[in-house]
């Protein structure tokens, strides 16, 4: 398939899924079980004006095809309507909620995939050795272990009993820092314990992907080839196991940066950490539809976005998709 | 004798009219629709004696008679039969699950049925095996020849034995909760200790109490039941749509199979955990939404994998003998596919229970869960909104946590082993391979048997490698 054909169709796919998507986040706040004006109004405490606003804001007032058009049309210049808990633009709300979390996300999927792949080379390469075993034993565990257990059992550790790291939140309410350098530092200190929590449970699933696609690739007749060749271990393992093994791990890291932005709920929620993931438990829990809407879709659109990516990688990593 | 036809429609309309004279039955002061979420929310509620548990008995005895009277009349519906009595057995063990062994326990109520009732249902259940096997011998002989075979090389796999030892200890702790604790320790007033009061050896003590001064280790023993249900149920729905989706849009093809695929893809890329929290802030919080949600977005994974391998299957000559001799469709996908992936399917829903919990826990944890009854996630819950990590309070972080990664654990190991076994490919034991009929016929004899060792086509690893992981993964 040559290039413009494969990228176009890969675009018209990630085009089509964002539309299903987004047709069915309205889907699922108007049409399921239950009054949408019940669902997307606030409840008591608002006066009767500013009911009908937001009634007029979500256009509920009109029929539901008119509303999907209006729907549609808000969604694409960004208006969500106003947070019933803090009461301004949800996009105001949202905005300021996104870079902790990448920084989060980010650092923890680093740490993962560096720790994760290299030891899953390792372990796969001497399959049933000793560092084999303990490795995979230990990475199997923190596959299963639940994050938010994860995170409370560090919590208990290292800022209950040690004391070496605070317990929640990105910086101390209402520091002032004398230089960014302090700033910085406080920083880190406040997101070592979050970005090991999330990047644990991560590094456990990629270094066991890694070493059983190592292993199934180490069973091929070329590896066979490169050794009678003469070649060192090393080289048969970087340039000839290695490069092969890595599209089915590429695959599953796109998937999980994918979930990004939804994919550290768990852990902002324990570490009280001011991402996406910690407003969309909150406007769970203050019933904030407008918010909840909002989250929903750019977690969404963020995997589709991550996924395209990976077709995109895909098309240059993986001859045989260009063939 | 009922014919055929009306048999059909006497197991659609029996669990209806079932469920019509509940609601009859149900208290007038409450709405009907009260009715049916609280048969529904019955099915998984811990407490003894409760409503909808002995219903369920009721039903299973139901199915299982009758499905053991159908084996014993007519040969010819046998299928029927096993059908029915299948469904009462899973009824049953539902029953048991959910409503436990009353009668037991102490301080219960008496109203609910005996044991001695019970042992009679398990009774009726051996005997229904027992004429079916009577009645189908050549199915029996192979069916009790592939547990052999199945259990003599998972046998060896000193990891899936290890697995399945922590499971038996998990199910028996979930099965024998009332013998081990009494409910009524889980009621909100029942305090044995002062808040977050240290262990003794007393026995409700043991660990301690919680931020209410309740006992964990009643907490934690109650708690098995309700995870492990719901990791159950829950995979049960997955792995029914994953399967009618794979085999369906892989077969199929056209439109069909595009519309199939499509909506996969669109279920893969939705972020389930938002989707969950955003449904059980519409409609409330219990454990059949839980289970719901779960089901429902946890089946990509296996829609994919039974696709690809219904993809290789459509080509292999059997499937085309089939269709040359005028076979439909649907008979294909039943007779031939199925028994071809099931094997594929049975290690994979072993291991989607694993990611099945551990999203329940997920869940409960985010407070999703009904706040009556107990499981390992909404224990965590507990402990974390009450600050216990910052006690930090060890005895109530610890045996939720490590009961859940055991679990999810032995799942993983039982269901790795299992893949091992039942796919040729990735068998250490070349020996054995000599001694199994060939893969067609052999899977055409075993068709009824419902286990069936036939070519899996040896792609379980390599093909969850090529395709991107479930949406319903951890996170």
């Amino acid at each position: 398939m040559d290039r413009r054909r494969y990228f176009l169709r890969k675009i018209a796919n990630a085009l089509l899924t964002v539309i299903i998507v987004t047709s069915f986040n309205f889907m699922l706040f108007r049409i399921l079980p239950g009054d949408p004006s019940r669902l997307l109004l606030p409840r008591g405490s608002w006066s009767a004006t500013i009911i009908a606003q937001q009634k007029k804001v979500f256009h509920l007032d009109k029929p539901l095809w008119q509303q999907f058009g209006f729907y549609w049309s808000d969604t694409v210049q960004l208006k969500f309507g106003d947070s019933f808990k803090e009461r301004r633009p949800v996009t105001a709300v949202v905005g300021p909620r996104i870079l902790p979390t990448l920084l989060l996300v980010g650092t923890g999927t680093v740490f993962a995939v560096i720790i994760g792949v290299t030891s899953g080379v390792l372990a796969g390469w001497r399959r049933a050795g000793a560092y084999d075993t303990l490795s995979t034993g230990a990475n199997m565990v923190f596959y299963a272990v639940p994050t938010l257990w994860l995170g409370m059992i560090f919590i208990g550790i290292f800022s209950a009993r040690l004391g070496w790291f605070p317990s929640g939140y990105m910086e101390v309410a209402g520091a002032s820092y004398a230089s960014w350098w302090e700033h910085t530092k406080a920083l880190l200190d406040h997101m070592f314990l979050p970005a090991l929590t999330f990047g644990l449970g991560y590094m456990g699933q990629y270094h066991l992907i890694v070493r059983s696609s190592l292993t199934g690739v180490m069973k091929e007749d070329f590896v066979l080839t490169a050794r009678a060749k003469g070649l060192s271990d090393n080289a048969v393992l970087w340039k000839h196991v290695v490069p092969n093994a890595m599209l089915p791990t590429v695959t599953i890291v796109m998937m999980n940066i994918g979930f990004i932005m939804s994919g550290a709920i768990l852990t902002e929620t324990v570490f009280n950490w001011p991402g996406i993931g910690l407003l969309a438990y909150q406007a769970m829990q203050n019933r904030d539809y407008p918010v909840m809407q909002a989250v929903f879709l750019l977690m969404s659109v963020a995997v589709i976005l991550a996924n395209f990516i990976a077709d995109v990688m895909y098309y240059y990593l993986d001859p045989r998709v260009q063939g | 004798m009922i014919p055929a036809r009306l048999k059909h429609w006497i197991l659609i309309w029996t669990p209806l009219l079932w469920l019509l004279l509940e609601l009859v039955w149900y208290p007038k002061n409450r709405y009907v629709s009260q009715g049916v979420w609280r048969i529904l929310g019955g099915f998984i509620d811990g407490r003894i004696g409760s409503y909808p548990a002995w219903t369920l008995l009721a039903a299973a005895m139901v199915f299982l008679g009758w499905g053991i009277a159908t084996l014993l009349k007519d040969v010819k519906a046998r299928r029927l039969g096993v059908v029915i009595t299948g469904v009462g057995a899973l009824l049953l063990a539902w029953a048991l699950i959910a409503g436990g062994l009353p009668g037991w326990s102490p301080g219960q109520r008496s109203g609910s049925f005996g044991w001695l009732f019970q042992m009679a249902l398990l009774v009726l259940l051996a005997c229904g095996v027992r004429v079916w096997a009577v009645t189908n011998p050549e199915s029996a002989e192979s069916m009790v020849w592939n547990i052999r075979e199945v259990w003599h090389l998972f046998r060896s796999n000193w990891l899936g034995i290890l697995g399945l030892c922590v499971l038996v200890v998990f199910v028996l702790l979930a099965l024998l909760a009332p013998f081990l604790a009494a409910h009524s320790y889980l009621s909100p007033n029942a305090m044995v200790t002062k808040p977050f009061g240290g262990p003794s050896f007393s026995y409700y003590k043991l660990f301690g109490g919680d931020e209410q001064g309740q006992s964990i280790l009643a907490e934690f023993i109650w708690s098995a039941r309700i995870s492990l249900a719901v990791g159950l149920v829950a995979t049960l729905i997955s792995t029914v749509i994953g399967t009618l989706m794979g085999i369906g849009s892989g077969f199929l093809g056209g439109w069909r199979g595009e519309v199939g695929m499509r909506t996969t893809d669109v279920f893969l890329v939705l972020p389930w955990l938002p989707f969950a929290m955003v449904l059980a802030a519409a409609w409330g919080r219990s454990y059949v939404m839980i289970i719901v949600i779960i089901g429902v977005t946890s089946w990509p994974g296996t829609a994919r994998l039974v696709r690809a391998e219904t993809l290789k299957l459509r080509k292999l000559q059997f499937v085309e003998r089939a269709k040359a001799i005028g076979s439909s469709d649907s008979h294909i996908m039943r007779r031939h596919i199925l028994p071809n992936v099931f094997s594929l399917i049975f290690a994979n829903t072993i291991l989607v229970v694993a990611i099945a919990i551990l999203s329940e826990t997920t869940l409960s944890f985010l407070g999703l869960g009904d706040a009556l009854n107990f499981s390992w996630g909404t224990m965590l819950r507990n402990s974390w909104a009450s600050g216990a990590a910052g006690l930090p309070e060890w005895l109530y972080l610890l045996p939720p946590g490590i009961a859940i990664v055991l679990v999810v654990l032995g799942f993983t190991f039982v269901g790795q082993a299992l893949d091992e076994v039942l796919d040729p490919k990735l068998r250490k034991r070349e020996a054995s391979e000599n001694t199994r009929p060939s893969a067609p016929d052999h899977a055409q004899g075993a068709a009824d048997a419902g286990l069936v060792l036939g070519p899996s086509g040896g792609m379980v690893v390599a093909d969850a490698l090529d395709e991107p992981p479930s949406a319903g993964g951890l996170s």
